[in-house]
């Protein structure tokens, strides 16, 4: 019997500054063989310890397609994320996982692909976006719309700048507040529908982002035309265990952190209404 | 089946002998009355076999203790490194469990082997051996006749029952039941204390068995609850009442034989120290609050929602058995006097 609880030390090889309060870490198991065999689909999470501090669901960056290492994007929010700040180049954490289902990757070949993100919810998509820039010519067209509070708080801003230049790639950004060396959108990442044919009959969305942006965005969508089934969403909510025992992530009789995170909103409309799997 | 009959001024002796080798777990009254089910081990000299008590009324804390502890170490670690603290798979004897109990921890085994396997308590519960004693003095707050849990459990003669044996009160001594191979066994090497059952036996503990179940008072429609709980029947209305009234404290839910929920966190003195784990109620403002402040279940009444609704209804459509054990310690322990069992009768009106 496996011990779930037992996680592996890998170490920090760099970290880079994302915005004033998040920071991209890149992490490399000790155990060579681990770190080449680790393998983990988009749209999963890792539990990563700081030991004496705790230990939280975090989200894979990276894309599996680039073996070798794993990458964090974590914002200080609470007393672990906090410490993971104050990490250095060669400090050393503990991780286990993958843990989670994913989003759907080869089901959505030839498909057009909506990435709808808000704040600190472009990390869990990246790794999906990276892993299907890597096969560009198996999917449709690419939509990727990202909002942010400010022009500092977007995330992984060079990359951005590469993927526009990306074969029938659209990135459309927006902030809530610009600062004087903003020129575009302002507002919510609903605002950006303006600015792009969003209509659809068989196109697929991923949506990542804080409770509240992800219904606005919902209610976008199926105005636009997207179907129930190809809406895929990322649910967030306070876990300790990631393996469906210790009982805090439960929606009704599911597990966010085994039965998800990703849910299509065909299957959020079968949770029930009180567990507020989207509303604020 | 072979019944034995057990005379009860053999139960010590028994107890005393299979402790040496097995972790025998039994009752014992401790001072202050509680009853607690604890290991007996090296406590035969302190006379934890004379505070032993079969005939105990109910046990504050359940036995689902003995492989999920209150608080218990995942892991240890010092300078950086991990070192596991995975228990033992022990030989165990629990001796003298109620009905209630016993289904509600064969009902804790399956929730933590379903998913991912929970190593610790696997290996606790891996070499279990289950005697119960029957309830022929039910406590004036449990319903198992209404759960279908107790007083007494079935004797499945096709195949292995819940129990491993089964011991009927009927006065001088215990009609011993068995219900697997393995409570054969037992029975077969600790010979010297078991007598053979004479036919009259037999009847007294059929007559025994129909008594205790005539002693349970408080009946309710268990059945028609949770089929009105399925179908989302049961309105905002009362679990806003219920909100109303309860003090939050989640004492409910650390006396429940069927709650498996637990909050994880590391100790830490200078550069060594552990990861444990502690019972965590779903209750708590905390327990589904995240590091953004957001939090699904900040209203009361939701919380209170939660708390039925994973037992009366989450729990049957998963695995077909309800959460909840008909036990009553939830209204024993409330403070404000809430229970399952009215939260179940309002249920079964609607």
């Amino acid at each position: 019997m496996i011990n779930e609880y037992l996680p592996y030390p890998a170490v920090v090889e760099s970290i880079r500054n994302e915005s004033f309060d998040t920071k991209t870490f890149k992490v490399v198991f000790e155990d060579k063989k681990l770190a080449g065999s680790f393998d983990y689909k988009p749209g999963q999470f890792v539990q990563l310890s700081l030991l004496g501090t705790g230990e939280a669901p975090i989200s894979i960056t990276s894309s599996p397609c680039r073996r070798g290492f794993l990458e964090f994007t974590i914002r200080a929010a609470g007393r672990l994320t906090r410490a993971l700040h104050q990490l250095k180049p060669s400090d050393r954490t503990h991780i286990r996982g993958p843990y989670g289902n994913s989003f759907p990757f080869e089901q959505v070949k030839g498909k057009d692909l909506y990435f709808i993100a808000g704040g600190i919810g472009l990390p869990p998509l990246r790794s999906l976006i990276n892993s299907v820039f890597d096969r560009r010519e198996e999917f449709g067209k690419i939509k990727i719309l990202y909002g942010a509070k400010t022009p500092d708080e977007l995330c992984f801003k060079d990359e951005l700048k590469s993927w526009q230049k990306i074969t029938d790639t659209e990135l459309l950004l927006t902030v809530d507040n610009p600062d004087e060396h903003w020129q575009g959108n302002v507002g919510v990442v609903t605002t950006l529908w303006h600015n792009t044919d969003m209509s659809t009959s068989n196109g697929v969305a991923y949506v990542c982002g804080p409770p509240v942006m992800i219904r606005f965005v919902i209610m976008e969508l199926l105005r636009s035309g997207f179907k129930d089934e190809n809406i895929y969403i990322s649910l967030e909510r306070y876990m300790k265990c990631g393996i469906g025992k210790c009982g805090h992530c439960n929606i009704g009789a599911k597990f966010v952190c085994v039965d998800g995170p990703v849910f299509s909103y065909s299957q959020i409309q079968q949770l029930p209404d009180k567990d507020k799997a989207l509303a604020v | 089946m072979k019944e034995k009959l057990l005379k009860k001024d053999n139960v010590k002796a028994l107890c005393a002998k299979t402790c040496k080798e097995w972790e025998t777990y039994a009752p014992v009254r401790e001072m202050g009355q509680d009853v607690q089910f604890v290991k007996i081990n090296g406590g035969e000299k302190k006379g934890a076999l004379d505070k032993l008590d079969l005939d105990y009324e109910s046990l504050l804390i359940c036995p689902k203790a003995i492989g999920f502890p209150q608080l218990e170490s995942l892991f240890e670690f010092q300078n950086g490194k991990i070192k596991e603290t995975v228990q033992p798979r022990t030989k165990k004897l629990l001796f003298g469990l109620r009905a209630c109990d016993l289904k509600a921890i064969l009902f804790v085994d399956e929730f933590f082997k379903r998913n991912f396997e929970d190593i610790y308590y696997l290996n606790r519960s891996a070499n279990r051996l289950l005697v119960l004693v029957g309830c022929t003095h039910p406590p004036r707050d449990c319903f198992c006749t209404s759960t279908k849990t107790g007083p007494f459990l079935p004797v499945n003669l096709d195949a292995e029952s819940d129990f491993d044996l089964q011991m009927v009160d009927i006065g001088d001594a215990y009609l011993v039941e068995t219900g697997s191979k393995k409570g054969e066994e037992f029975a077969e090497r600790y010979k010297e204390f078991f007598d053979k059952a004479p036919e009259e036996s037999i009847s007294q503990s059929k007559k025994a068995k129909l008594a205790a179940e005539e002693a349970v008072n408080l009946k309710v429609d268990f059945d028609k609850a949770i089929k009105n709980f399925c179908e989302d029947k049961f309105p905002k209305e009362i679990y806003e009442r219920i909100a109303e009234r309860c003090i939050y404290c989640g004492g409910c839910l650390y006396v429940c034989p069927t709650c498996t929920c637990f909050n994880v966190f590391d100790e830490k003195k200078d550069q060594a120290g552990r990861r444990r784990r502690n019972w965590d109620a779903c209750v708590f403002e905390g327990y589904t609050r995240e590091a953004s402040g957001h939090n699904p279940r900040r209203e009361k009444w939701l919380r209170a929602a939660r708390r039925y609704e994973h037992k009366l209804k989450y729990d049957y459509l998963t695995t077909g058995m309800s959460g909840c054990v008909g036990c009553g310690r939830c209204l024993a322990t409330c403070p404000v006097n809430i229970g399952i069992s009215q939260v179940i009768e309002e249920a079964a009106k609607l």
